[in-house]
């Protein structure tokens, strides 16, 4: 697609680490003023093109590991890289683009959808600079991609959450980003607009060619069509394809939330093909299960 | 119609008020659409009640009584201390907002303390100043009742060329930042993450904001300057869904609402700043009338 083009031409030549676009190398991160570590020698790398989920409970250093990639945040420790660049170095190059929760925004702004898309090139100009017919085809060539086309005048803050969030995806795409960043890209968003969202990752896939970098809490985003999956609870667990996501490493990587609400529990997670305990209902439908106690 | 009365039999002693009221209610509703969407009235009432912390300090230091020169002076020291009260709310609730909860809070109570402390002071000193100056012998500081809610009719034309200065300086920087000022505003975090400088702009925009309501303070007074930089954006946004009709909405507003209003403190007698003030409000309940009826 025409859109991307510039961009990746552009960063063609620089030196990438193994091939990846995106890499993070023995990052570490600790909030002024803050005792903890948000991040413990994180490192990972994501390939050009690919689709990295990043699963994690709240407070687990998914949102510091966003904010380190699109480069407002600066590790303490560590390295991280965009496309061979400087995190600094990219954000002024809008080679990452970030698409934000709903609620980051103004909704009760006066501004069209066309011009939110079209809000990431209209930043880079000032005073007498104007947009021209190359950024209205830009934002209409984006609005296209993720099929919002009909949507380009309706006020952004009328927009339904699945809406909001195709016009933020296609606003990264029209930026000439070629890493986008999602942030909890399922909350606030139904079920038919979480399957819109699993079929608009595939297409940004077949006719972008984005890399991508989801970090959710939520395993319904990771599972819109990621190819790896890194766990992060402070520090990396975990990363392998989506199917190596078992109960007993959910468990694990989700534990403290799982504390946090029932108090320490023992998780006692596993294949129901390796179960013999009648009392679990393995195979039942869930209205038939019963648990332990009623056994 | 007295209006037309007062303004062509009286050489520009009228025409100088008239001008200085439309160029301060233009400003305010330039700079109205930013302080409406960015939630910084609040900011607004803080700077405006700064500046008579201001007055007071600058009277009792003998400045601004009587000559051109002092009145300029005056004003600098107000824009001083408007300024700083600006970035020292939004410095005092960003750090309170960083340990307590919700940063509306943090700023709520930041605007609170400044507010009362200066009000309080300035206050304290205008006072000071008052007794000083007439056990010196020397004239006696301008009425407290239009340094709070502005004396237009003494305004002249040094007070309209600022006035015109600070709306053409503000308008441009305002027009020339117009595409990341936008970003910044709507989305700060996304603006951040795209290579805005989000926090260079927040601060831009309340120095423009300060200095704009210091100025208009000098017409409009304390109490009802802020009423201007709200008024203006609020009925605007009823009546565009388009960020630049509501600029040119909230420019048209301003500019009805000076006029109604001089003419309404002509023909009635009344103060210039709270008959623009009332004007603009008139407007602001017509608007939601007009989106209720259309609504039903």
């Amino acid at each position: 697609m025409a859109v991307n083009t510039n961009k990746q031409s552009m960063h063609e030549g620089v030196p990438r680490d193994g091939g990846s676009e995106v890499v993070f190398d023995s990052v570490s991160f600790t909030y002024p003023g803050a005792g903890e570590r948000a991040l413990t020698d994180v490192s990972i790398g994501v390939r050009a093109g690919e689709h990295l989920g990043i699963v994690g409970p709240n407070g687990g250093g998914k949102s510091t590991l966003l904010k380190l990639l699109v480069g407002v945040l600066v590790p303490a420790a560590g390295r991280v890289s965009v496309a061979g660049c400087e995190p600094g170095v990219a954000r002024r190059e809008r080679l990452v683009g970030y698409v934000p929760q709903r609620s980051e925004a103004g909704l009760d702004w006066p501004i069209s959808v066309r011009r939110a898309v079209a809000l990431p090139l209209a930043a880079g100009r000032t005073g007498f600079t104007r947009g021209g017919a190359e950024e209205r085809a830009r934002v209409d060539e984006a609005l296209g991609v993720v099929g919002i086309t009909d949507l380009g005048e309706r006020r952004i803050g009328t927009l339904s959450g699945g809406q909001f969030q195709r016009a933020m995806i296609a606003r990264a795409v029209a930026s000439g980003a070629s890493v986008l960043a999602l942030d909890e890209p399922t909350v606030g968003v139904d079920a038919e607009g979480q399957q819109r969202f699993a079929d608009l990752m595939r297409r940004l896939r077949e006719r972008v060619g984005l890399t991508v970098v989801i970090v959710s809490h939520d395993l319904r985003a990771i599972a819109a069509g990621c190819d790896r999956v890194a766990c992060l609870a402070r520090t990396l667990h975990y990363h392998d394809a989506p199917s190596g996501l078992t109960p007993q490493v959910l468990a694990q990587v989700f534990r403290h939330d799982v504390e946090g609400v029932f108090g320490a529990v023992h998780i006692d997670a596993h294949e129901a093909a390796d179960c013999d305990d009648p009392s679990h209902g393995h195979g039942q439908p869930p209205g038939e299960l019963r648990g332990r106690g009623d056994a | 119609m007295r209006t037309i009365e007062f303004l062509t039999q009286n050489g520009a002693a009228y025409w100088w008020p008239v001008l200085a009221a439309l160029l301060t209610t233009l400003l305010g509703g330039v700079l109205s659409v930013a302080v409406v969407l960015k939630r910084l009235a609040f900011i607004g009432q803080g700077v405006s009640h700064a500046a008579f912390g201001g007055v007071g300090l600058a009277l009792l230091a003998g400045v601004g009584v009587g000559s051109a020169a002092g009145d300029l002076v005056l004003l600098l020291v107000l824009i001083v201390f408007g300024v700083g009260a600006a970035l020292g709310i939004d410095l005092l609730a960003r750090s309170r907002s960083a340990r307590g909860p919700g940063a509306a809070g943090g700023a709520d109570t930041a605007i609170g303390i400044v507010l009362a402390v200066s009000m309080a002071m300035g206050f304290v000193l205008y006072r000071l100043a008052a007794r000083e100056a007439v056990a010196g012998g020397r004239p006696a500081p301008p009425g407290i009742e239009s340094v709070l809610f502005g004396d237009i009719l003494s305004v002249g034309p040094i007070d309209v060329l600022i006035a015109g200065a600070t709306l053409v300086a503000v308008a441009g920087v305002l027009w020339w930042y117009r595409g990341p000022l936008v970003f910044a505003g709507f989305e700060p975090e996304a603006a951040e993450a795209f290579g805005v400088r989000v926090r260079a702009l927040e601060r831009l925009l309340l120095v423009l904001a300060a200095v704009a309501i210091v100025v208009a303070v000098r017409t409009a007074g304390v109490v009802l300057a802020s009423a201007i930089f709200v008024l203006p954006a609020a009925t605007a946004l009823r009546l565009s869904n388009r960020l630049s009709g509501v600029m040119v909405w909230s420019l048209a507003v301003a500019a009805l609402g000076a006029i109604g209003g001089v003419v309404l403190s002509f023909e009635a007698g009344w103060s210039t700043g709270p008959s623009i003030v009332l004007a603009l409000g008139a407007a602001y309940g017509a608007a939601r009338v007009w989106n209720a009826l259309r609504a039903g």
